[in-house]
C-alpha cells in the first residue's frame, strides 16, 4: 500500500469516535441518524467522521441522497488490519532516516 | 473464530554505523529525535515534542506529512537505562490501537557500530475485533499470512 494511503488509514483509525462508528457498522449498515444516536455529537460531526472514513476506504456510502447508509468495506478493513505492515513500515522508514542522521552528525563532528 | 489478530508482536533489528552513545542521544534528545522520526515525507515540529526521559515520564509528539495528515504519538516511558534500554508504553485512548509496548535495546558491538532491536507488542482494538468477528476474519488471516 502506498505510504499516503497508509497514513490516511492510520489517521482515520486514530479517533475513538471513528473506531466506534466502525464497530457499529460491523453489526450492519446504518444511516447517519442511526450512527449519531449513541454519541453526544451533532449529525454534522458524524458526517465529518464518515467523510474521513470514506476517504480512507474504510466505509462506502449508499447513493440514495437522503439516507446514504454507510457500509463497512471488507477490502478496506484489510487495510485497517494492515496496521501491522504500517507499523513496521513506520519504523523501517524512520530508521533509514536515523541512519542518514547518524552519518551526517558524525561527518560534522568527527569523534 | 480466531483471536490471532488481537495481539501482534513485531521485532525490527538494525545495525548503525555509529557509537551507542550517539544512537541513545538520537532517541532521548528532542532536537535529535525530530531529525529522523517518521518515514520519509513526514516531519515533526520540535514544538510538539514532550520527552520526560525517566520512568513514568511523558512522551508526546505530532508528526505531519506533506498533505497535512497528522499522526500523533502519546506514550509513557516505563524503563530508562542509559544508554542501552528504553521501554515505551502507548496507552489506548489517544492512539489508534488498544495499547502498545515497545522495548528498545541498543548493543555496543565494540567496533563503533550499534545494534538496535525494537520489539513491539500491540493490542488491536475491541472495535477491530468486533469487525473481525462480523466476517472479515478470513481477510485478516490472509494478511497475517503475507506478513509472516
Amino acid at each position: 500500500m502506498p505510504v499516503d494511503q497508509l497514513s490516511t488509514t492510520f489517521s482515520a483509525l486514530a479517533d475513538p469516535t471513528r473506531r466506534a462508528i466502525l464497530a457499529r457498522l460491523a453489526e450492519g449498515d446504518a444511516t447517519v441518524n442511526e450512527l449519531a444516536e449513541p454519541f453526544p455529537i451533532t449529525l454534522q460531526a458524524v458526517s465529518k467522521h464518515l467523510k474521513v472514513l470514506e476517504r480512507a476506504g474504510l466505509i462506502a456510502r449508499g447513493r440514495s441522497a437522503q439516507l446514504r447508509p454507510s457500509r463497512l468495506q471488507g477490502e478496506a478493513l484489510k487495510e485497517a488490519s494492515d496496521w501491522l505492515a504500517g507499523y513496521r513500515g513506520f519504523w523501517e522508514g524512520s530508521f533509514d532516516r536515523l541512519d542518514d542522521h547518524l552519518r551526517a552528525i558524525q561527518k560534522g563532528r568527527p569523534e | 473464530m480466531t483471536q490471532a489478530a488481537t495481539t501482534q508482536e513485531i521485532t525490527i533489528r538494525r545495525l548503525f554505523d555509529a557509537p551507542r552513545e550517539l544512537v541513545w542521544k538520537a532517541w532521548t534528545e528532542p532536537d535529535q529525535l525530530v531529525e529522523w522520526w517518521g518515514p520519509p515525507g513526514w516531519s515533526t515540529a520540535l514544538s510538539t515534542v514532550t520527552m520526560e526521559v525517566r520512568p513514568g515520564g511523558a512522551f508526546r509528539l505530532m508528526s505531519v506529512n506533506e498533505e497535512g495528515v497528522e499522526m500523533p504519538v502519546v506514550g509513557i516511558y516505563r524503563e530508562v537505562i542509559a544508554p542501552e534500554r528504553l521501554v515505551l508504553e502507548e496507552p489506548a485512548g489517544d492512539n489508534w490501537h488498544d495499547g502498545a509496548v515497545s522495548v528498545l535495546d541498543l548493543t555496543d558491538l565494540g567496533d563503533g557500530r550499534t545494534e538496535l532491536v525494537l520489539q513491539s507488542t500491540i493490542q488491536t482494538t475491541e472495535e477491530m475485533r468486533a469487525a473481525a468477528e462480523a466476517g472479515v476474519t478470513a481477510s485478516i488471516e490472509r494478511l497475517a499470512g503475507y506478513l509472516a
